[in-house]
C-alpha cells in the first residue's frame, strides 16, 4: 500500500456491510436446511430479516432490578462485532484496516462482547440469567488455551497473527502441502462450534435451563435490544465462518485489486460460507446435546489437536 | 487468484492416522472402539500400499490385502461374536482411571515426545522412514498408556491391538516389508491371541458378573 | 545538577514531616489531612523526578564516603520507572486516604496510620534508590517492618495477629535470602556498592549462579511467588484498605526491582548457555505461580483475598515475561529480548495501577456496606454509581479486555510467547508452546473470576440488608480512584506512552514510537507478523456504536420503554435468595478443576420426626473448597513441630543433664583430636 487513497477504506467498508447485510441470511439457510433434513418445511430463507425488523418497532420492557449495564450491552456487542469484522479478509488476501489490529484483537473484542453479556445475565437477577453466565464462565475458561494454542500453530505455520498475513500465506502453501494445519483445522472447526452456539454444545432453538447457554443469558431482552443482540450473533457466526474459510480454504480468494479478480473472490466466499454453513447444520441434525461436563472432553480433543499440530511444523 | 498445485500425500496419510488413533483413544462404548480399530486399519493398509507405490515392492501390496482382510474384517467379527453374550454396561468404561480430557492431552505430549525421541535417535532416512517411523512410536506409546489407563479388560485389548499396529507400521517402514511368511505368521498369531483373550473375558464376566480388572486382584492368596 | 539533588532531598523531606506529623498529633480529626497532605506532595514529586531523570541524566548523590557507611544514592532509568509506579500509586492512595482513615475516627492511635503510611513510602523510594547493600538492606527492612504494623493495625481481630505474624516471618526469611545473596558477591567483589557488582569480569560465574538462586528465592519471597506466596492471601486481607493497595500494587513491584537490578544490571546475559537456566527456571515458576494464583481466586469469598490471589497471579505472568527475555537473549535474539521484557516491565506499571484501584474499591465497598463478604453484596452499581463505575474499569483492564491497558500489556507477552518458533532448539520451542497453554488458562481463569466478583457484588438484587443500605463514598475516595482509573484508559488506548516510558527509562535499543505508528512487530524477512494500532480501533467502535444508533431509531422510530419486573415463569415474587451465588457462579469450574480444590458438597437434612423421612424441616447444603497449598504448609509445620517436640527432650531442666551433655562435648573433642579426625 504505496499511497493513501480514499477506494480502500471505503472498500473495506463496504465489505464489512456487506457481512452485516448478509449474515441473517446465512442464518436462515442454516434454518432451512436443518428444517428440511427433519423432513419440515421451516421457514423462508429470509425470515431472520422480517424478525429483525419487527423486532425493532416493538415496545422494550426493561427489568426493573437491572442497571445501566444491560441497557448498554446491546449495543456494546454490536459494536465490537461489527468492529471485529473490519479486520477480516473477505474476498481479497489483505484487509485494508488490516495493519490496525490482528487475530488476537478480533478474540479480545469479541471477549469484550462476551464480558458485557455475562454480566447482563447477572444483572436481572433472575436464576436463568444466573445459569447461562456460569455456563458461559466454564466455556469461555476452556475455549481460551485451545483458541490460543490453534492461533499458536496458525501463527507459525503462516507467518504472524496479522490475519492478511495469514490469509495471504495460506493462499500459498496451503494445508495439501503441510499437512500440520488440518490438526489446527481439527481444532478450530470445535472452537467454531462452541462459539456460536451449536450442538452438542448448546441448543438455542430451545428454552429449557438444561440446554440454554447463550440463550440464558439474553433472556430478558426485548425489542430494540433483542434485534441488536439477535442481529450481533449472527453477525459473529459469519465473521468466524468468513474466518475458517480464509484461513484453511483460501482458493479463489484474489490478490489484487481488480475489479474482476474481487467480484470473483466475492463469489467465492459467498458459495464456501453457504456451503460451509449448510455442512455444520448437517453435522448438528446427526447429534444430540451433551452432558455439560462432557463437552470439555471435546474441548479437550481440540487443545490435544493443535498441540500436535505444532509437532509436526518442527518435523 | 491462485489455486494449490502441490499435494504432500506421504504427510497427508500420517495425519489421518494420527486422528483415526485419537477417534480409537476417546471412544467409550465397545462397538465406537472396534469401528474406530477398523477405520486406523483401513487408513494402514492404504499406507502399506502408497508405501508399495512409491517403493515398487509387489509384496506389500499382499501385505497390505491381508491387513485389511484380516484385522479391518476378520478380527472385528470375531470379537463382536464372542462379546455378544456380554451385557453392555460391563463394556462401556464410566470411570477410567485417568478421566477423559487428561488422557487426551496425555497422548498429545507422547506424539511429541515420540517425534523427539525420532530427532533424538537422528536414523539414516529416506522419506518414508522420517514420516511414518516416528507415527509408529506415537502408536505404541498411546496404545501402551491406554492398557494403563482402563479399567475394563475389552478395553485394554484395544491397546494391545493398537501396539501390535504401531509394531507392524514400525517394521514396515524400515524394512520396506518383511518377507510374506513372517507377515503371515504375524497375522496368525494376533487372531490367535484375539480369540484366546475374548473366551478368557467371557470366562471373567461369568466367574465375577463385570470385566473390571480390580476382581482380579482378589484371585490373591490373600 | 542543583535541581535534581533538591528535589530527592523535598521528596525526603515531606515524608519525614508526614510522619513526625503523624507521631506527634493525636485525638484530632484534622490531622488527617497533616498527614496525608505531606504524602500527596511528595508522592507528586517523586512522579515529577522519575520524568525529570527520564530526560535528563541519572542522578548520583553521594552523602558520605566511608567504607560501609557509603550512603549512595543513585537514581537511574530502572530506579526512576519504579519511583515513577510508586510515586502514582501512592498520589492516588494518599488523595484516597484522606477520606478513608475516618473509617478509623474511633480509635485511638489514628495518627500512627499516618505515620506508618508516610514511612513506608519512603522506605520503599529509598530502596529503589540505594546503590550500596548496607543501606538497601536498611530501607528495605524498614519497608518490611512498618508494613508489618500496618499489616495488624486492626490488631483486636485475632485473624490479622496471625497473619502479621506469617507475614513477618516469611518476610525476614526473604531478607536473609537476599542478604545471603548480596554476601556471596561481597566476598568476590570485595565492596559493598552496587557499582562493583557490575564490573562483569570479577565474579565467576558458579558465584552468579548460587547468588542468584539465592536472591531469586529471596525477591520472590516478597514477590509472592508460588510456593513463597503463603503470606499474601493472608497479609493483604488483614490490612486497612489503602495500605492493601499499596502493599499488592507497589511493594511486589519492588521484589521485581530487585529481580531486574540482579538480572540484567548486575549481570550482562549474552550468547553463552549459562543464563539459560535461569530463564527456563523463571518461566516455569512464573507460569506455575500464575496458574495456582488464579485458581484458588476463583473459589474465594473474600473480596480482598480474591484480589490478593489475583496479585499472585499477575506477579507470575510478570515473571513469565521477564524469563523470555532471558531466554531469548541468551540465543542472541536482541529484539525479541526487548520484546519479553517491555511486555513485562509494561505489565508491572499496569498491575500497580489496576491492582490500586481495584483495592481501593474493595476499600470504598468495605467503608459503605462493613462487610467483605461478596455472599453478603449485590445491587452496589445502584448505590454507588461511580464506584461501580471505577470498579467495572479497573475489572476490564485485569482481564485484560480492549480497549484498556491491560490488553496491552497482554497483548504484548502473547506476541512475545508466539515468538519463540525463532529460537534454534526445537525441544524448547516446543516445551515454551506448551507452556503458553498455562498462561492461556491463565486469562480465561482471571476474566471468569473477575467477572463474578463484578456480577455478584454490583449487580442484581441486594442479598443483605448491608448492602442495601449502602451510600457512595466521600469525594477523596473517588477522586483517588478517578485518578488511576483514567490512567488505566489513557494507557489503554495509547500504548505508545507506555512503551516509550519503558524504552527510555531501560535504555533499550528500540525507536521510541510516535503516536500514529502502528505497534508492529516484523520478523527477520521484513514481513509483518503482527501490528496493533489502538486509537484507530477506538474509533472504529465509537463510529460503529453512533452509526447504529442511529440506524435503530431511524428504521424503528420511536419505541417507548416500560419497567417491570423480571420475568419469574408466572410464578412471581423473586426474592433475592433465588439468584446466582457466588459459589454457584463458580461451581462447574471447580467441579472441572477439582483435583486442585477437593471440593465437598454435604447435605445435611433435619426432619420433623424421626419415623417420617418424607417431611423436612430444613435442608442446609454446604460446598465446600480446600486450598491444598495451605494444607501443605499445615502439613510441614506439623512435621516441623513434632520433630522438634522429640529433640525438646534434651532440655530436660536438670542441672546433672547439662554437665553430662558438656562432659560429652569435650570427651568426643578430646577423641577427635587424639585419633586426629580434626587437626
Amino acid at each position: 500500500m504505496s499511497e493513501f487513497s480514499i477506494t480502500e477504506p471505503i472498500f473495506g467498508i463496504s465489505q464489512v456491510l456487506l457481512l452485516v447485510v448478509l449474515s441473517p441470511l446465512i442464518v436462515g439457510i442454516m434454518r432451512k436446511t436443518k428444517a428440511k433434513s427433519q423432513k419440515r418445511v421451516g421457514s423462508s430463507i429470509i425470515q431472520p430479516y422480517f424478525y429483525i425488523l419487527k423486532l425493532v418497532k416493538k415496545e422494550e420492557v426493561v427489568s426493573d432490578q437491572s442497571s445501566w449495564i444491560f441497557r448498554c450491552n446491546p449495543w456494546v456487542n454490536f459494536a465490537t462485532t461489527v468492529s471485529a469484522a473490519f479486520f477480516i479478509p473477505v474476498s481479497i488476501v489483505y484487509s485494508p484496516f488490516g495493519v490496525m489490529g490482528d487475530i488476537l484483537l478480533v478474540i479480545g473484542l469479541f471477549g469484550l462482547g462476551k464480558f458485557f453479556t455475562i454480566l447482563s445475565g447477572l444483572d436481572v437477577s433472575s436464576s436463568f440469567g444466573g445459569l447461562g453466565s456460569s455456563r458461559e464462565i466454564m466455556f469461555s475458561v476452556l475455549v481460551e488455551p485451545a483458541l490460543l494454542i490453534t492461533i499458536f500453530v496458525i501463527a507459525i505455520f503462516y507467518g504472524g497473527t496479522n490475519i492478511s498475513m495469514i490469509a495471504t500465506s495460506a493462499n500459498e502453501i496451503s494445508f495439501l502441502a503441510s499437512p500440520g494445519v488440518i490438526f489446527a483445522l481439527i481444532a478450530f472447526f470445535i472452537i467454531l462450534m462452541v462459539e456460536t452456539g451449536k450442538l452438542p454444545f448448546d441448543n438455542p432453538l430451545t428454552h429449557l435451563e438444561l440446554t440454554m447457554i447463550h440463550e440464558a443469558t439474553v433472556l430478558e431482552y426485548s425489542g430494540k435490544s433483542l434485534a441488536l443482540i439477535e442481529w450481533s450473533q449472527s453477525i459473529k457466526q459469519i465473521i468466524l465462518l468468513t474466518l475458517f474459510v480464509n484461513i484453511f480454504i483460501p482458493w479463489g480468494i484474489s490478490d489484487n485489486f481488480s475489479l474482476t479478480e474481487i467480484s470473483f473472490g466475492m463469489l467465492f466466499i459467498i458459495v464456501k460460507i453457504i456451503s460451509l454453513g449448510i455442512l455444520i447444520t448437517l453435522i448438528e441434525t446427526r447429534i444430540a446435546k451433551w452432558r455439560l461436563f462432557r463437552v470439555p472432553d471435546l474441548i479437550a480433543i481440540s487443545i490435544a489437536s493443535s498441540m500436535i499440530g505444532i509437532v509436526f511444523f518442527f518435523i | 487468484m491462485i489455486f494449490p498445485t502441490e499435494i504432500n500425500l506421504l504427510d497427508i496419510s500420517a495425519v489421518i492416522l494420527l486422528v483415526a488413533t485419537f477417534e480409537l483413544m476417546v471412544s467409550r462404548g465397545f462397538s465406537n472402539w472396534v469401528n474406530a480399530y477398523r477405520y486406523q486399519t483401513i487408513v494402514l493398509a492404504g499406507i502399506v500400499a502408497l508405501i508399495a507405490s512409491i517403493t515398487n515392492i509387489w509384496e506389500l501390496y499382499i501385505v497390505s490385502a491381508l491387513t485389511f482382510g484380516i484385522k479391518a474384517v476378520i478380527i472385528p467379527k470375531i470379537l463382536f461374536y464372542v462379546t455378544k453374550k456380554l451385557d453392555s454396561p460391563i463394556k462401556l468404561e464410566i470411570h477410567p482411571y485417568i478421566n477423559m480430557k487428561l488422557s487426551v492431552i496425555i497422548a498429545a505430549l507422547l506424539v511429541a515426545m515420540s517425534y523427539f525421541i525420532f530427532l533424538y535417535l537422528d536414523i539414516k532416512s529416506n522419506e518414508i522412514i522420517q514420516v511414518f517411523l516416528p507415527v509408529s512410536f506415537a502408536l505404541f506409546f498411546i496404545g501402551l498408556f491406554v492398557i494403563v489407563s482402563r479399567r475394563k479388560a475389552l478395553n485394554q485389548m484395544m491397546g494391545l491391538l493398537t501396539i501390535e499396529n504401531g509394531l507392524f507400521l514400525f517394521a514396515v517402514s524400515l524394512t520396506h516389508g518383511f518377507s510374506l511368511i513372517i507377515e503371515i505368521g504375524l497375522m496368525a498369531d494376533i487372531v490367535l491371541g484375539v480369540i484366546i483373550s475374548s473366551i478368557l473375558l467371557f470366562r471373567m464376566s461369568i466367574t465375577f458378573d463385570s470385566i473390571d480388572i480390580k476382581n482380579l486382584e482378589s484371585l490373591r492368596d490373600d | 545538577m542543583l535541581e535534581n539533588f533538591h528535589l530527592v532531598y523535598a521528596i525526603v523531606g515531606f515524608f519525614s514531616l508526614g510522619a513526625i506529623l503523624g507521631l506527634f498529633s493525636r485525638g484530632k480529626s484534622q490531622h488527617v489531612y497533616l498527614t496525608y497532605i505531606p504524602s500527596i506532595i511528595g508522592s507528586f514529586l517523586a512522579v515529577i523526578l522519575s520524568i525529570v531523570v527520564f530526560t535528563s541524566e541519572d542522578i548520583h548523590i553521594t552523602l558520605s564516603s566511608q567504607q560501609i557507611f557509603n550512603f549512595e544514592i543513585f537514581i537511574d532509568g530502572v530506579a526512576a520507572f519504579f519511583i515513577l509506579i510508586i510515586g502514582l500509586i501512592s498520589f492516588a492512595v494518599s488523595i484516597y486516604s484522606l477520606s478513608y482513615s475516618k473509617k478509623f475516627d474511633d480509635k485511638k492511635n489514628n495518627s500512627n496510620l499516618g505515620m506508618l503510611v508516610n514511612l513506608f513510602i519512603i522506605s520503599m523510594i529509598l530502596v529503589v534508590a540505594s546503590n550500596n547493600i548496607f543501606f538497601f538492606l536498611i530501607f528495605w527492612e524498614l519497608m518490611s517492618l512498618t508494613s508489618f504494623f500496618l499489616v495488624i493495625y486492626e490488631h483486636d481481630n485475632e485473624n490479622n495477629l496471625k497473619s502479621g505474624l506469617t507475614y513477618l516471618v516469611m518476610t525476614h526469611l526473604g531478607t536473609a535470602f537476599i542478604m545471603a545473596s548480596f554476601l556471596f558477591m561481597y566476598a568476590q567483589s570485595g565492596s559493598f556498592s552496587f557499582d562493583s557488582f557490575r564490573d562483569a569480569g570479577i565474579i565467576p560465574d558458579y558465584v552468579r549462579d548460587v547468588a542468584f538462586i539465592l536472591a531469586f528465592i529471596g525477591f520472590g519471597t516478597k514477590a509472592g511467588m508460588v510456593p513463597l506466596h503463603i503470606w499474601l492471601p493472608q497479609a493483604h486481607p488483614s490490612a486497612p484498605s489503602n495500605i492493601s493497595a499499596l502493599m499488592s500494587a507497589v511493594m511486589l513491584k519492588i521484589a521485581i526491582y530487585g529481580i531486574v537490578r540482579y538480572l540484567f544490571d548486575f549481570n550482562s546475559i549474552d550468547d553463552s548457555s549459562n543464563y539459560l537456566w535461569w530463564g527456563l527456571g523463571i518461566v516455569v515458576i512464573g507460569s506455575v505461580s500464575a496458574l495456582v494464583g488464579i485458581l484458588y481466586a476463583l473459589v474465594e469469598r473474600d473480596i480482598k483475598r480474591i484480589l490478593a490471589f489475583s496479585s499472585i497471579e499477575n506477579i507470575g505472568i510478570i515473571l513469565i515475561g521477564l524469563g523470555l527475555s532471558v531466554v531469548f537473549a541468551s540465543f542472541n535474539l536482541t529484539s525479541l529480548s526487548i520484546l519479553a521484557f517491555v511486555a513485562s516491565m509494561f505489565h508491572t506499571l499496569n498491575h500497580a495501577i489496576f491492582k490500586g484501584l481495584l483495592f481501593m474499591t474493595a476499600g470504598s465497598i468495605h467503608y459503605s456496606t462493613h462487610t467483605k463478604n461478596i455472599e453478603d453484596l449485590g445491587g452496589l452499581i445502584k448505590k454507588m454509581p461511580w464506584t461501580g463505575l471505577m470498579f467495572l474499569i479497573g475489572t476490564i483492564a485485569i482481564i485484560g479486555l480492549p480497549p484498556l491497558n491491560g490488553f496491552i500489556s497482554e497483548w504484548l507477552i502473547l506476541q512475545s510467547l508466539l515468538s519463540v518458533f525463532q529460537i534454534s532448539s526445537t525441544i524448547l520451542q516446543v516445551s515454551l508452546a506448551f507452556a503458553s497453554l498455562a498462561l492461556a488458562l491463565t486469562i480465561g481463569l482471571a476474566a471468569a473470576t473477575f467477572v463474578r466478583l463484578f456480577g455478584i457484588s454490583f449487580l442484581s438484587k441486594s442479598r443483605t440488608l448491608k448492602a442495601a443500605n449502602a451510600i457512595e463514598v466521600p469525594r477523596f475516595m473517588l477522586t483517588g480512584k478517578a485518578i488511576l482509573a483514567s490512567s488505566c484508559i489513557v494507557l489503554g488506548i495509547l500504548p505508545f506512552i507506555g512503551i516509550n516510558l519503558i524504552v527510555t527509562a531501560f535504555n533499550l535499543s528500540y525507536t521510541p514510537l510516535s503516536p500514529f505508528e502502528p505497534l508492529s512487530i516484523i520478523t527477520e524477512d521484513g514481513k509483518s507478523f503482527a501490528s496493533l494500532m489502538m486509537p484507530a480501533v477506538l474509533m472504529i467502535l465509537l463510529s460503529i456504536f453512533v452509526s447504529i444508533f442511529v440506524f435503530v431509531k431511524i428504521i424503528g422510530g420511536k419505541t417507548s420503554t416500560k419497567k417491570y419486573n423480571t420475568w419469574d415463569c408466572g410464578f412471581g415474587g423473586l426474592s433475592e435468595r433465588t439468584q446466582y451465588t457466588a459459589t454457584s457462579l463458580a461451581e462447574p469450574l471447580s467441579r472441572l478443576f477439582a483435583v486442585f480444590y477437593k471440593p465437598k458438597n454435604e447435605i445435611i437434612n433435619s426432619f420433623y420426626s424421626d419415623q417420617n423421612q418424607y417431611l423436612k424441616k430444613s435442608i442446609e447444603v454446604s460446598y465446600t473448597t480446600r486450598n491444598i497449598f495451605e494444607e501443605f504448609y499445615d502439613l510441614v509445620l506439623s512435621f516441623n513441630l513434632y520433630i522438634l517436640n522429640k529433640i525438646r527432650k534434651i532440655q530436660t531442666g536438670k542441672i546433672n543433664a547439662y554437665i553430662l551433655y558438656i562432659m560429652i562435648a569435650l570427651l568426643s573433642l578430646l577423641f577427635a583430636m587424639g585419633t586426629g579426625i580434626i587437626e
